[in-house]
């Protein structure tokens, strides 16, 4: 009987990963069904973006990661902050923490910023209204990878004109 | 049998959703404002801003910073030690938009035994006001509570953990707290349009909190 245990145990290690990624694309789903759902808007669809994802993964040696982005047009509904807050947090789940929120009466511009821990990197949620437009987006970052590759960039006042 | 399960099953699934209803919901935030005030200042504020960053969030973000920049290396060392940073920040179309007795009400919030105030500025040309309390615990800073009124501006500040008002401008430009560097300089320089009434923190006898 204990040879067969691998069959399971296998499943099961294949299942874990599979069940993680679901769910970090699963937040981000929920949210943007949401507010399809409750502001009756449909997002606009993004050509290429799949590429335009892969590319960034690549240029920037992973550092930037699992980007997902959702943008609404013509947002014309008006939309209560403090729903639309509870509303992301609830899709979101927990892990995930506010960090940042920012709401504007002067045409209605929302800023949702959660925060999340993904070992290593770090994971940030942004809703972002402003004017007739809503963006969603998340990404996974690592913040050290992105600064070794911003720092080649950095310029030295010892050394005028040189970088890293 | 199954017809007094039932009933069993149902009160068990209540129960259960009224335990999980609170962990869906935020942890509250240790920034006591009065729900009353608070309301009715985001009504009235043409811009809310708030920022909260938990002792969570704080160890986290102070992972990344890095041990070779001194300036870095010296808020790295502050923001890991620290439980939290919350602010509240609300502009204003117009002057009075919010009263003297909220703002009196904020700052009611913040006086109880642990609190003690160290700064209190009172401008009356500007009508500006500024209020820092300290957080002493067995002698030891624990917090620091921010409140600066301006004609069209109210900010809250909440620094939990051991702080002093000198590593204030270290906090610049994190978390939304650029105002912080010009508190701790300018809290240091006399203007000469401002009527000043500051008060040094009182001795308090040990283990009181």
């Amino acid at each position: 009987m204990r040879r067969f245990l691998w069959i399971p145990l296998s499943f099961a290690a294949l299942l874990v990963p599979a069940v993680v990624l679901a769910g970090s694309g699963g937040s981000f789903n929920g949210v943007v069904d949401s507010i399809e759902s409750r502001y009756h808007l449909r997002a606009t669809h993004i050509p290429f973006l799949g590429l335009a994802c892969f590319i960034a993964r690549k240029s920037t040696h992973e550092s930037v990661a699992n980007l997902h982005i959702a943008e609404f047009e013509n947002v014309n509904a008006e939309i209560d902050g403090a729903e639309l807050s509870l509303m992301v947090a609830e899709k979101l789940g927990p892990g995930w923490e506010r960090i940042v929120r920012e709401t504007s009466r002067r045409g209605g511009d929302q800023t949702l910023i959660y925060m999340r821990p993904e070992g290593a990197r770090m994971g940030l949620f942004v809703v972002s209204k402003e004017h007739n437009e809503l963006n969603v987006v998340q990404v996974s970052v690592d913040p050290d990878r992105l600064d070794d590759d911003i720092s080649q960039y950095r310029h030295h006042p010892e050394n005028p004109g040189t970088s890293e | 049998m199954t017809a007094t399960l039932k009933p069993r099953i149902a009160t068990l699934l209540l129960l259960g959703s009224l335990f999980a209803l609170p962990a869906l919901a935020q942890s509250p935030s240790p920034l006591s404002i009065p729900a009353s005030v608070e309301k009715e200042l985001s009504t009235r504020a043409s811009d809310v801003t708030e920022v909260t960053l938990g002792k969570n969030m704080l160890a986290f973000a102070a992972k990344f910073m890095h041990d070779k920049d001194e300036d870095e290396d010296g808020v790295r060392h502050l923001i890991e030690n620290l439980d939290g940073i919350y602010v509240r920040e609300y502009e204003f179309d117009k002057e009075n938009q919010y009263s003297p007795e909220e703002v009196e009400q904020l700052r009611k919030s913040f006086e109880t035994p642990e609190w003690t105030p160290i700064i209190r500025e009172r401008s009356r040309k500007s009508g500006e006001t500024t209020d820092v309390l300290m957080k002493t615990v067995n002698g030891e800073s624990r917090g620091m509570f921010i409140l600066s009124a301006e004609p069209r501006e109210l900010t809250i500040v909440l620094i939990l953990g051991p702080i002093h008002p000198d590593e204030l401008g270290k906090l610049h430009g994190l978390a939304g707290l650029d105002g912080l560097a010009d508190l701790d300089t300018g809290s240091r320089k006399g203007a000469e349009d401002k009527e000043k009434d500051k008060i040094k923190p009182k001795a308090k006898p040990d283990g009181a909190q």
